[in-house]
């Protein structure tokens, strides 16, 4: 049965995921071995969106069908063990771009992969970014953009955490449309994602998760 | 100076999958297929396509080096255009752009926890944009044909040769704010389904397909938007 969750949410069968968990669930099996094995096939899709195989919309699909999941399971964890996240994240775009739909993916898939967001909009001032790895005590700050003019923004912002003692406690993350390594040297962040995935899998490593 | 509404539009299915980031080296799940025709007959039910087009055709007194002369307007200084479309004899500079009702309803998805939709319904908007440029190069194609020249095709803000930063110098050149355009203090556009475009007119233009722009810029192999050859 463990068997046939992993892979119907790995091959995104919603309905049939779905009818799974409710079985199980029925049958008293433990809710954090059905997320765990959600997880396992989330990876599955990852690998596939890697791949080729998937594209963005089949993994925000994924996504979808995880917090479906994850909303049919949580009344049966205890409260310690719905409110454990993986870790804090603040996020937004830099400061002139006003672009959205990117981070709203990445923001997402961190949502559902289990990380606590911040959601801070776009066109976020960089004192807001201080501001609030000061007032969450994030340790991972994601900074989207997505033209080129982001990348001043996001240099502007790494160096007001610098200049605010906060740099040295967060890890940062970049991403967006023209996002490369050379752009990651410029700004000082700490890497890139190319893509959604890349954001959590980046995320996950921050936060020492196997 | 012309500006044109109502404009109607064709989304043709493998431009709106190309634009939700589909490269036709994968299968795309019906579960897709069906959300994306259903948003399409949303989009047509709710009215969230607002095509218009501003437009200006001016006569070029003088192209030297970086300024360019357009009869009844000042000189533009430190502009790259002019190295672009060094044979022309006319420029037209257009804003094209489908209005802020269908990034709302994104925005209004995702918001409501339907991201799938809301990006879905994103791609539908850029393929709309993508086609209401089309429809704004026949009409300037048309209008050069009639006075015997031709059009090139069209040039961009953004694009190889035409730093964005020029987006400034351009909006000043149509009645943008006409249908609803505007920069913002970072030079993007507002709302953000809209595009610029300049076109050369004279008797021999250069002509060049989306295709070979793809391959002549910096993201050619990692943009997922791309269109191969």
């Amino acid at each position: 049965m463990a068997k046939d969750l992993v892979k119907t949410l790995a091959d995104l069968k919603e309905q049939e995921v779905m009818e799974i968990v409710k079985s199980r669930l029925s049958a008293g099996d433990d809710p954090l071995k059905i997320l765990e094995d959600a997880r396992k096939g989330m990876e599955i899709v990852g690998k596939r969106f890697a791949s080729s195989e998937y594209f963005i919309p089949d993994l925000v699909y994924s996504g979808e069908i995880l917090r479906a999941v994850t909303e049919l399971v949580k009344p049966k964890l205890s409260k310690t063990t719905e409110s454990k996240k993986l870790g804090k994240v603040v996020f937004g775009t830099v400061a002139g771009d006003i672009h959205d739909i990117g981070k709203d993916i990445v923001v997402f898939m961190l949502d559902v992969n289990g990380f606590e967001v911040y959601d801070l909009g776009v066109d976020v001032p960089v004192q807001k970014f201080v501001e609030k790895i000061k007032e969450t005590g994030a340790p991972i700050v994601g900074l989207s953009g997505f033209l080129t003019l982001a990348f001043d923004s996001m240099k502007q912002t790494i160096e007001a955490m610098k200049a605010a003692g906060v740099r040295d406690k967060v890890k940062v993350m970049i991403g967006g449309g023209q996002i490369s390594e050379e752009v990651r040297k410029y700004t000082g962040a700490d890497a890139y994602g190319k893509d959604a995935m890349a954001g959590v899998a980046l995320a996950k490593q921050w936060a020492g998760v196997k | 100076m012309p500006v044109v509404h109502d404009i109607p539009l064709s989304l043709k299915s493998g431009e709106v999958l190309r634009r939700e980031g589909f490269m036709g080296y994968s299968k795309v799940r019906p579960e897709i297929r069906i959300l994306i025709r259903e948003l399409l007959a949303i989009v047509q039910k709710a009215h969230l396509l607002e095509p218009a087009i501003a437009y200006e055709i001016y006569t070029i007194i003088e192209i030297r080096q970086r300024q360019l002369f357009l009869a009844g307007k000042p000189l533009i200084p430190d502009l790259s255009l002019p190295s672009l479309l060094p044979q022309a004899k006319e420029l037209a500079v257009a804003v094209c752009t489908i209005g802020p009702r269908l990034e709302k309803q994104v925005t209004d998805y995702t918001s409501q926890g339907e991201p799938l939709r809301g990006m879905l319904l994103d791609g539908i908007g850029s393929a709309a944009v993508d086609s209401l440029m089309e429809e704004a190069c026949k009409l300037i194609t048309s209008e050069a044909l009639s006075r015997g020249y031709e059009a090139s095709s069209p040039i961009s803000p953004g694009m190889l040769g035409l730093p964005i930063t020029e987006q400034w110098q351009l909006l000043k050149l149509v009645p943008a704010q006409e249908i609803g355009v505007s920069l913002t203090s970072a030079g993007i556009m507002v709302p953000r389904k809209s595009v610029s475009l300049v076109i050369g007119i004279g008797p021999r233009m250069a002509k060049w397909t989306r295709a070979e722009v793809c391959a002549r810029c910096h993201l050619k192999k990692t943009c997922p938007y791309r269109i191969s050859a």
